[in-house]
């Protein structure tokens, strides 16, 4: 519990601006939901960028001020701020800045809101030192609490539904198979199953060069945005969801802009995903499934420290899988990629194993909704 | 009032956090994501001398302080205090935990022009300047022959009983000079 705050039922605004593609808003929208379905609580969800919300949720109204979906209230965070009362607890996902008039309905409740900096996930060791530490204002009686994600039980922990690792663990190859069919992929046990999210990467034509050349078949299921179009750009053709293009040993699918829950089940029946940033990266280790980084490029490539960080948490001290380093390595340009994805390939068993130990690790240490619920609650 | 950024604070800003006057002791940078930073700081509060580690975005805007700096020579000890006085003869009581580690080298006849800090007409530091001199009141004799400096001894300081290390070859009576940063023996005075 911070503050005097004891509640069971209560009031949580969640304030989301998006910076750009959908991390921001795609946790934002999970954990809304998740607080609701799990916790009771009553979630209001600012968001400043309504169509970035709609790809996500479809049944969302792009021009609407305010709107229920899922028992959720989404508002359109624009730059003039109604004057609405605070709530009992405050989140401000990623650094944002909340209204000034907000604020200072905030100072003026006694007791003062919880106030939550919902920050980026790293698995950076300082970020333990900072998980939970305040942020007292100058003058108006208020103190946010940083509030970091992590992969270790000395941070908030990773998002994941109650019950998502059953639902994993029970999604059986006809189900698999009924999901793909249903997106209109063939079941052509042969092939290798790729899906492909990511950033703008030089590397990607180099992987497609390597995949069409090679020896066995790979279909490469291509998520709307920059794998389609670098995708697209690399055959020369033009692609759109549901456009199968084919060379050689490789063949190239474009998807539509899955849900949230069907990306889930993307990531379960491909056999490596390559996904990206935040969200992507937290499901893709839940899914168990051998999965590639693309980490957010940072300036003076802080984030390749970033992604040392993890893959020193997620390998631990063994080195008996350089062909996981290697290939990640590689695809944020540190590296050949043409030789590491072989060798990542090779040891695709190996590494779905050794995902399988981890994700019941992270799952020992709790969730992110349930780890914030208890502090806010003091539960 | 002035306004800092969290991620340009430095060591010896003065900032306000939740009312208070608070010096800045160390400022500590992480990248988040995104290119945003968090800036860890360690603070100490001017008023009530309280450490603490609090976090701040870097883009976080923190009130900062415009000190008042004042030339002022010490004047005498009216327990539990100690007298200061401006140039215009101004008075001023400053308690021993506001000065710190300079109290040691305070003394009745001191002519050291100090300068003292105040926040709201309150004085709430007092630096000395980087060199003093003090007079030794004792230390034992050493065998002659090494007078390169590099043996020392212990010396306790006229007046304030102080004591610390100076070279071998200093004497009773001797007047030396000290580094009031690091409080350590510079050098006998000729």
């Amino acid at each position: 519990m911070i503050g005097n705050v004891e509640l069971t039922i209560d009031r949580w605004d969640i304030f989301c601006a998006v910076v750009d593609n959908f991390g921001d808003i795609g946790t934002c929208w999970r954990l809304a939901r998740q607080l609701v379905t799990e916790h009771e609580a009553s979630v209001r969800l600012w968001v400043d960028n309504l169509e970035s919300f709609v790809v996500l949720c479809p049944q969302a109204v792009v021009d609407v001020a305010a709107q229920v979906i899922e028992s959720i209230e989404i508002r359109h965070w624009t730059p003039d701020f109604p004057d609405v009362d605070a709530a009992d607890v405050v989140i401000e996902a990623f650094g944002c800045t909340i209204p000034d008039n907000y604020v200072a309905k905030m100072a003026w409740r006694d007791p003062a809101p919880v106030w939550i900096n919902l920050e980026y996930l790293s698995a950076e060791a300082w970020v333990e030192d900072c998980h939970l530490a305040r942020s007292p204002l100058s003058r108006l009686p208020l103190s946010k609490t940083f509030f970091f994600p992590g992969f270790t039980a000395s941070t908030g922990g990773l998002l994941c539904e109650q019950g998502l690792l059953a639902e994993r663990a029970a999604f059986d190859q006809d189900e698999a198979d009924a999901f793909l069919r249903r997106l209109g992929v063939p079941l052509a046990t042969a092939e290798l199953r790729v899906s492909m999210f990511c950033y703008d990467n030089p590397a990607l034509g180099k992987l497609l060069t390597e995949w069409n050349s090679g020896p066995s078949p790979i279909r490469v299921l291509v998520s709307p945005g920059a794998a389609t179009r670098q995708a697209a750009d690399w055959f020369g053709n033009h692609l759109q969801p549901g456009t199968v293009l084919t060379r050689n040993s490789l063949t190239v699918q474009a998807l539509p802009f899955l849900s949230q829950s069907d990306y889930d089940r993307l990531l379960w029946s491909c056999d490596v995903n390559f996904v990206r940033g935040e969200d992507s990266f937290v499901r893709a280790q839940w899914a168990q499934q051998p999965f590639v980084w693309q980490i957010y490029p940072q300036s003076a490539d802080t984030h390749l420290v970033k992604l040392d960080a993890f893959l020193t948490r997620f390998l631990g001290e063994t080195t008996e899988m350089p062909a996981v380093r290697n290939c990640w390595h590689a695809w944020n340009g540190a590296g050949d990629i043409r030789a590491a994805w072989s060798d990542f390939a090779a040891n695709r068993r190996r590494i779905q194993q050794h995902g399988k130990v981890w994700a019941s690790q992270l799952d020992r240490t709790g969730n992110l909704a349930d780890n914030l619920v208890r502090l806010v609650r003091g539960n | 009032m002035s306004v800092k950024l969290a991620g340009e604070l430095q060591s010896g800003n003065v900032i306000i956090v939740e009312n208070s006057p608070v010096v800045v002791l160390k400022a500590q940078y992480n990248k988040s994501g995104r290119n945003a930073a968090v800036v860890k700081l360690r603070l100490k509060n001017l008023m009530t001398g309280r450490i603490s580690e609090p976090i701040y975005k870097a883009d976080e805007k923190l009130e900062g302080v415009m000190l008042e700096k004042k030339p002022c020579t010490y004047s005498y000890y009216a327990p539990p205090a100690h007298v200061f006085v401006d140039e215009e003869f101004n008075q001023y009581e400053i308690d021993a935990e506001t000065l710190g580690d300079i109290e040691k080298f305070l003394t009745p006849d001191m002519t050291d022009v100090c300068e003292v800090t105040f926040y709201e007409g309150r004085p709430i530091s007092v630096v000395l300047p980087k060199t003093i001199i003090r007079e030794i009141e004792y230390t034992e004799p050493v065998a002659r022959g090494d007078t390169s400096g590099k043996i020392t001894k212990s010396a306790i300081l006229k007046d304030t009983k102080h004591e610390l290390q100076v070279s071998a070859f200093v004497e009773i009576g001797d007047k030396i000079e000290i580094d009031t940063e690091t409080g350590e023996f510079k050098r006998r005075c000729t």
